[in-house]
């Protein structure tokens, strides 16, 4: 039996411990509130945004405008949003291993593959791989991302969809649906209009002004945006939420080998003083003999 | 007529109006119920709600709107942009602060992307003081 020392040192280490995971899971629990509300408060836009590109794919000048235009893929963009930081259950292999899986897809289908990192783990990740070209790498992207950096990665993607490098843009990211159940997912944002949705929109004779190209140039693109946007919110508040998760589970644990290791230390110390006693008593009855 | 004014940040407005004065990249447009159906591309300026015929000027409401999508049908406008304020949301002295800073860095933009950026910030703050004014004259008592 461990010595109290020991076991009391050990009791002493896992509580510091409990207490960092404690505090963990309290920040993520606030940042997956603030990150949730954010992803629900742009839901609506890109619902809208989704329905009018559906709407406007069935147009016949689309098929001129180089963000419509569908063609046999024979190499393909992945955009794969991961963390930054570790310490989130599985969020992170989960989409890694959702990667692989559309690596693989391809490779067997002979589809070149382009790659888009966002997040510090992703990047760590693609440098490692042979079979895919790394088109970008973004690291510590804010809570809430601004237009800025969103152009970076959108135009990298378009650039390549219109230069004729790509002929299809996927986004691989964690669905939100709610702060237990989170879903990797594989999107298709480009070519646009390709993700089949519920018509409630108008679908009479339509006019467009200025001119339906240029409502066509500018619409695509920011629904398209407005797409990645909504994915990079959702994959945010997944990270939060399964951090949150694993960080509670830590916690308990801890609990759990604080209370194991408690009643060790008292059996061990209950067994000392028995000892002890013991002793004394056995050094008593040499003495009155 | 229904109108859904939808930002990034969520519904903004969703509710029956009369009349509306939206800026477009061919100009601005009134839109009344029964308007042909149109898709337009939304530029940076200022949305003019009124709510019911035959209110008054005064009851008017001002949204400043960055860019976006414009979608109108017989009974349904819905526009799609960045951001929308009223001119409750904005703070006056504030705005003029961010322009003057926005007008600062146009002056001083080194690249096409700088002055881009900085083009777009004056055009915003110069919606957003534009909607303070008009929320500030047509609310005095």
């Amino acid at each position: 039996m461990a010595s109290t020392q020991v076991l009391k040192t050990r009791i002493r280490s896992v509580k510091n411990t409990k207490q960092i995971t404690k505090a963990m899971q309290l920040v993520a629990a606030s940042k997956m509130r603030r990150a949730q509300d954010a992803t629900k408060a742009t839901a609506p836009y890109t619902e809208a945004a989704r329905e009018l590109l559906q709407n406007l794919a069935k147009l016949n000048s689309v098929t001129r405008h180089p963000l419509f235009k569908t063609r046999p893929i024979g190499s393909r963009l992945l955009i794969v949003i991961a963390s930054d930081k570790g310490l989130a259950g599985a969020y992170n292999s989960n989409i890694l291993k959702s990667y692989i899986e559309e690596l693989k897809r391809d490779d067997s289908a002979k589809v070149k593959n382009l790659t888009i990192a966002v997040g510090r783990k992703a990047a760590q990740f693609v440098a490692r791989l042979k079979d895919t070209t790394v088109l970008g790498v973004y690291e510590e992207l804010p809570d809430r991302p601004d237009a800025d950096e969103l152009r970076a990665i959108l135009d990298s993607a378009r650039n390549a969809f219109i230069a004729g490098r790509v002929d299809a843009v996927d986004v691989i990211y964690t669905e939100f649906i709610s702060s237990l159940n989170q879903k990797t997912k594989v999107l298709r944002v480009l070519p646009a209009g390709f993700n089949a949705v519920e018509l409630t929109g108008i679908t009479e004779e339509v006019t467009y002004e200025p001119s339906t190209d240029e409502v066509l140039d500018g619409v695509a693109s920011r629904l398209v945006s407005a797409q990645i946007f909504q994915a990079l919110l959702d994959a945010r508040a997944s990270e939060h939420s399964m951090r949150m998760i694993a960080m509670k589970n830590a916690t308990d644990n801890a609990s759990d080998l604080v209370d194991d290791l408690t009643l060790e230390m008292n059996k061990a110390r209950q067994g000392a003083i028995t000892q002890e006693l013991a002793e004394i008593s056995g050094g008593v009855e040499a003495l009155n003999e | 007529m229904n109108l859904k004014l939808i930002t990034l940040l969520g519904v903004k407005l969703d509710t029956e109006v009369y009349e509306l004065l939206i800026p477009t990249a061919a100009g601005e447009i009134g839109v009344f119920p029964g308007h042909e159906p149109l898709v337009s591309l939304a530029v940076p300026g200022v949305i003019a709600v009124r709510y019911k015929k035959g209110d008054s000027d005064d009851k008017q409401e001002f949204f400043a709107i960055s860019g976006g999508v414009v979608e109108v049908s017989q009974t349904h406008v819905r526009i799609l942009v960045d951001e929308a304020e009223t001119g409750d949301d904005i703070v006056e002295a504030e705005s003029k602060a961010a322009l003057e800073r926005a007008l600062k860095l146009r002056a001083e933009a080194k690249n096409q992307v700088e002055l881009d950026k900085a083009h777009q910030l004056v055009d915003r703050h110069t919606v957003r003081l534009k909607v303070a004014d008009l929320h500030r004259r047509h609310r005095r008592p």
